[in-house]
């Protein structure tokens, strides 16, 4: 009697589940398409700034002696910015960002590197904390909706200290959006930047335009390559968005699909408590009934 | 689409691009000021400054921006302007420009990147209350 209330009470709770979990779910596809097509968005600026660097760089003779293109030879200080979520219920996406992190910062420190670690995201804030580690920044004020004006300042704050020679390098570590099946915890090297050596048609098509510089392409250069890292950075932002919303309607689509198991688990195992209890009672009454004749 | 006397123009930002359009004159604010561009224009690489944009489209009214630095590159016919910020003038307020100058004056240059800096954002400001639309 009391185990069929009990399977009642527990079905009618994974219901429940269920509902959030669902809407949840839906929520989070309306947000991955949102954060994909921002993401989407920032890419013809980005192209557009790598073309005309690898213009400039060509135009002015390498370039590589650039501050921010020279990587230096003994790195003693180096940052880290690990992006998390500031919620939770999305499946591995923090403890996979997290973990990669860790293995990054061990790494480093084997080399006798000290790391400043940047961390935006409440989730991360919080596991650094229970792990007893210093951050040197915690921000928790940039959200699923990255604006270019809450990167920038960020941005423009390592290229400071980089060029002022605090620090020697600078890393982000993010999940990496590739496909809607597949995001991958990355640490990217963000400074000294590394030339990407470009595949794509861009460089065959531009090579014999002479273009009319104001100022000289030396000077360009000096500002075009902190606003490619800027850029950069902004798009690991929307990077991340993009994966965590991913990850959440993932996660929220194996909640509801178990909830849904559970549920019918749960009914056959009421049936089958309720046709025992009715066989019994009916065997209760026959065997009354044949005593009694 | 494409007549005789008009040629590309394209307003990109990191967020967004803003403007797609044909057009027969662009001005923008380069580093040391104002440059035209018409049709056929040689290749050009600039590095912009701060101040208005304006777009004259072959379709609809001219448009203004206000934009924050940034690259012009103009090849084929096809003008590109890279900009960290380009605002439609009508969406600036006077009111907040002057709120920006006036921190921006009041905020102290301690060494020479804060002195860049507030000399910056004093010029933004000042373009800004400049384009504002009054009233």
């Amino acid at each position: 009697m009391a185990n069929r209330r009990v399977l009642v009470k527990r079905r009618k709770a994974v219901r429940n589940i269920r509902k959030i979990t669902r809407t949840m779910q839906l929520i989070a596809t309306a947000r991955f398409q949102s954060a994909f097509s921002r993401a989407v968005a920032t890419r013809p600026y980005t192209e557009k700034l790598a073309e005309l660097a690898a213009n400039l760089t060509r135009t002015t003779g390498g370039g590589s002696a650039h501050p921010l293109l020279t990587s230096r030879d003994q790195v003693r200080r180096s940052a880290l910015i690990t992006i998390t979520s500031a919620r939770g219920l999305c499946g591995g996406y923090n403890s996979n960002v997290l973990r990669s992190t860790l293995t990054h910062l061990e790494e480093l420190e084997g080399r006798g590197i000290e790391t400043d670690v940047h961390m935006v995201g409440k989730k991360g804030i919080n596991y650094f904390s229970f792990i007893g580690r210093e951050l040197a920044e915690e921000r928790t004020d940039i959200d699923d909706r990255p604006r270019f004006d809450q990167i920038e300042p960020m941005a423009n704050e390592l290229i400071g200290r980089f060029t002022a020679g605090e620090i020697d390098a600078v890393h982000v570590a993010y999940m990496r959006f590739v496909s809607t099946s597949r995001q991958r915890p990355e640490v990217i090297q963000l400074l000294p930047l590394k030339q990407e050596s470009r595949t794509d048609g861009f460089a065959a098509s531009t090579t014999s335009v002479q273009y009319e510089f104001s100022p000289d392409p030396a000077q360009i250069l000096d500002e075009l390559l902190p606003a490619t890292v800027r850029v950069r950075l902004f798009q690991c932002f929307n990077d991340a968005a993009v994966s965590e919303q991913v990850a959440r309607m993932v996660a929220m689509k194996a909640a509801t699909d178990s909830a849904e198991e559970m549920i019918t688990s749960l009914t056959r195992q009421y049936n089958r408590a309720r046709q025992t209890h009715i066989t019994m009672e009916l065997l209760d009454i026959v065997g009354g009934a044949n005593a009694l004749a | 689409m494409a007549g005789a006397n008009s040629f590309h123009c394209s307003v990109v930002t990191p967020e967004e691009p803003v403007l797609e359009c044909e057009a027969t004159f662009v001005a923008f604010p380069s580093h040391d000021g104002e440059v035209g561009v018409l049709v056929n224009r040689a290749p050009l690489v600039h590095k912009m400054g701060i101040g208005q944009l304006r777009v004259e489209a072959v379709e609809g009214e001219a448009k203004a921006f206000f934009v924050d630095g940034g690259f012009a590159q103009m090849v084929d016919n096809r003008l590109t302007l890279l900009t960290e910020q380009a605002i439609p003038v009508d969406e600036l307020s006077a009111e907040e420009a002057r709120a920006d100058l006036d921190e921006a004056l009041g905020a102290r240059a301690s060494d020479e990147a804060s002195f860049v800096e507030r000399t910056k954002a004093i010029d933004r400001a000042r373009a800004k209350l400049r384009l504002a639309p009054s009233g």
